[in-house]
């Protein structure tokens, strides 16, 4: 198997503790399938055991490891460090959350923004006229956000927005809750709604769970259109 | 009366359970963790929602209780499942031979396991193998292994407890013959602290014994490491188990738009020094195909490794509830002569409510409080509440 000598230059400091941040240096010899994730793990294991960063599932569906990869947002666990065009890796806390330190960030202003009492369960997409067990209504599956913040991190909209990973869990919510209609509708029609989207599609692009949250925000545009056009 | 504070030590399944018993049962509550929440074992488990099928054989009665627990925590915490069944296949003489065994250990541990017929199996899963037998349904499903932990948390947290991420426990004090306060590093502070307790608990999993050895405890652990492998494509909904006694790389899960295969065993010393070997790769895509022979032409998404804790044989380790189940609880003033600290080891994700109930009745006992458990009933906060009560 190949190894190789890669050079990570990770973002130190910069939380509440008040140590400035400032880009340190470690390399270490990583093999091809090596994700960034896999290098800090063994970083921090091997050469800096007070490095934080989040992390969790290992596998895109928690959402935590979200970060800045040489200027761009993506998840750390995602990231095969041999797809990375550079041989120099700059690692940074993810734009747009509060930094609380090396590599972790604050996810509470996105958690927050979330819609109130907003399900996490939706219908599967396979399969679901085919017969199934007779106490289950249908086959479900989690929603596709993750709340990773990629898509707020890229979004280029710099005025009060609410942001894509919002609008478009509002939308999921319309479509699961017909009966929530005006409230959503008033949500996403506020001065920091969907008119604020530049369509950059920016969000659509990173988000590493194809939630595709461009198409959610010109879906509530259609509706919100539909509702003034009806008045 | 004053409320007792009980440090929990390692911000897992385990602990965050711990946390939320401890505070429906009036005690305040710490929980400290060494990096974000659920980075040990628990967020990186295979996220299967063990209705003890799996077991049932081998030992009815943790199978009954992954029965229970499973039909628990789809009442307290469904936002955080896909409830969507399993079923077992056979694919050879031997698996239709272990069939019959399988069904009488299922229904005599209270699961509902019902042989579906093999067209009826191939409707609901088309992507399953044209080879299967016999198909057993049984009510399997899938855990999200970081948003259920985290409603523990939220619920915990509305009860008082406090959550420190980022705060490795660095040493315990032992004043007396008992644990009474541990040393932290505060890395999100970059400060040394000092917490006092009336009790530790410690839920470190496969760290476990690195805390007791700074009470001067050995309690043997050995890091047994699993591979897992997703796909990007959603192949099924139910949960695909291979209807043969448990081995390794026999269980498709399916969890949002992937598909999961899984595991593997070995064992190795360092719980922090793990890595996916490669062999395990091409042995689990191997183990998928059997089950649905297209799995490994879908596109590759993730493979990971985590730790489970093999308690290690010891006269020091009491068997709770028997080693054949891979929980033990052990209180230390019993086994060590240190008061104030109690070790909480292995188990299952599934079973994270059962062993905190355990856990907290050990806690009751050696802290001389009456009070009976109450987490079965009423459904937790959801995910998100853990953030929006405002911590960092
Ligand atoms: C490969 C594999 C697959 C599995 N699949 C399933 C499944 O499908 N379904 C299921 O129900 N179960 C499954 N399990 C079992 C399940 O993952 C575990 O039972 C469960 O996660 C254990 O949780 P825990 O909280 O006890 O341990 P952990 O999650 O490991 O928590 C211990 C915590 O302690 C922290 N810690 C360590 N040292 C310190 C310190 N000094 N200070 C502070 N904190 C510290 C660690 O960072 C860690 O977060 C699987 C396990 C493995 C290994
Ligand atoms: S929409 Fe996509 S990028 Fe945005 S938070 Fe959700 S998963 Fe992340
Ligand atoms: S660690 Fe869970 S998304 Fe990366």
């Amino acid at each position: 198997m190949s190894a190789q000598r890669r050079t990570f230059r990770i973002m130190r400091g910069g939380g509440p503790a008040g140590s400035p941040a400032a880009l340190q240096t470690y390399s270490l010899e990583l093999n091809e399938h090596a994700t960034v994730l896999d290098a800090l793990e063994w970083i921090r294991v091997e050469q800096a055991p007070d490095l934080m960063y989040r992390h969790s599932c290992h596998h895109g569906s928690c959402g935590t490891c979200g970060m800045m990869i040489n200027g761009k947002p993506k998840l750390a666990c995602l990231t095969k460090v041999d797809n990375l065009a550079s041989n120099d890796i700059k690692l940074e806390p993810l734009v747009g959350m509060e930094p609380l330190g090396d590599l972790v960030v604050s996810p509470v202003a996105l958690m927050s923004a979330y819609p109130d009492n907003s399900g996490y369960i939706r219908e599967s997409e396979v399969n679901n006229d085919a017969p199934r067990p007779q106490a289950l209504s249908q086959f479900e599956r989690f929603e596709n956000c993750i709340e990773c913040g990629l898509c707020m991190a890229a979004c280029p909209v710099d005025e009060e927005f609410q942001g894509p990973a919002v609008l478009a869990a509002l939308n999921r919510e319309l479509a699961k809750t017909p009966e929530r209609r005006a409230e959503i509708l008033h949500a996403a029609g506020r001065p920091d709604g969907v008119y604020r989207c530049a369509r950059a599609l920016e969000c659509s692009r990173v988000c590493p769970t194809a939630v595709y949250p461009a198409k959610h925000i010109m879906e509530l545009r259609k509706e919100l259109e539909k509702e003034s056009s009806a008045k | 009366m004053k409320k007792h504070h009980v440090v929990v030590i390692g911000g897992g399944g385990t602990g965050a359970a711990i946390a939320y018993d401890l505070v429906k049962r009036g005690f305040n509550a710490t929980v400290l963790e060494r990096g974000e929440l659920t980075s040990g074992t628990t967020g990186r488990h295979h996220g299967q929602l063990h209705c003890g099928a799996r077991y049932a054989v081998a030992d009815r009665e943790i199978a009954r209780e992954c029965m229970e627990e499973t039909n628990t925590l789809r009442k307290i915490a469904s936002e955080s499942l896909e409830s969507n069944y399993g079923l077992f296949v056979a694919l050879n003489n031997d698996d239709e031979e272990f069939a019959p065994t399988f069904i009488d250990a299922c229904l005599e541990s209270g699961i509902p396991a019902e042989k579906v017929p093999r067209k009826q199996a191939l409707r609901m899963e088309p992507k399953l193998s044209e080879k299967i037998g016999t198909v057993v349904q049984v009510p399997d499903g899938t855990i999200d292994a970081w948003r259920l932990p985290l409603q523990f948390f939220a619920g915990a947290q509305e009860g008082g407890a406090v959550i420190r991420p980022f705060c490795p426990v660095t040493g315990v004090d032992i004043e007396g013959g008992r644990a009474v306060a541990v040393r932290i590093r505060n890395l999100i502070q970059q400060q040394d602290e000092r917490i006092e307790a009336d009790l530790i608990v410690n839920a470190t999993g496969a760290w476990a014994s690195q805390i007791t050895k700074f009470a001067g405890i050995d309690i043997p652990i050995t890091p047994a490491p699993g591979t897992m492998l997703a796909v990007r494509k959603r192949l099924c909904n139910m949960v695909i188990s291979r209807l043969h006694p448990s081995g390794d790389g026999d269980i498709i899960v399916p969890q949002r738009g992937l598909s999961i295969i899984g595991t593997t065993q070995y064992k190795t010393d360092d719980p922090d020094d793990i890595k996916v070997p490669r062999a395990d790769v091409d042995f689990l895509y191997r183990c998928a195909d059997e089950m649905v022979p297209n799995f490994s032409k879908q596109p590759f998404h993730a493979a990971w490794i985590a730790a489970r804790p093999l308690a290690g044989k010891s006269d020091s380790i009491e068997d709770g509830r028997g080693l054949s189940r891979d929980f033990v609880c052990v209180n230390h003033a019993q086994h060590d002569a240190v008061h104030g600290l109690i070790s909480v080891i292995g188990g299952k994700a599934t079973v994270l409510r059962a062993m905190a109930e355990k856990a907290v009745d050990a806690v009751c006992h050696e802290l001389g409080v009456q009070e009976p458990c109450t987490t079965t009933e009423t459904p937790l906060p959801s995910h998100r509440r853990y953030y929006r009560q405002g911590v960092k």
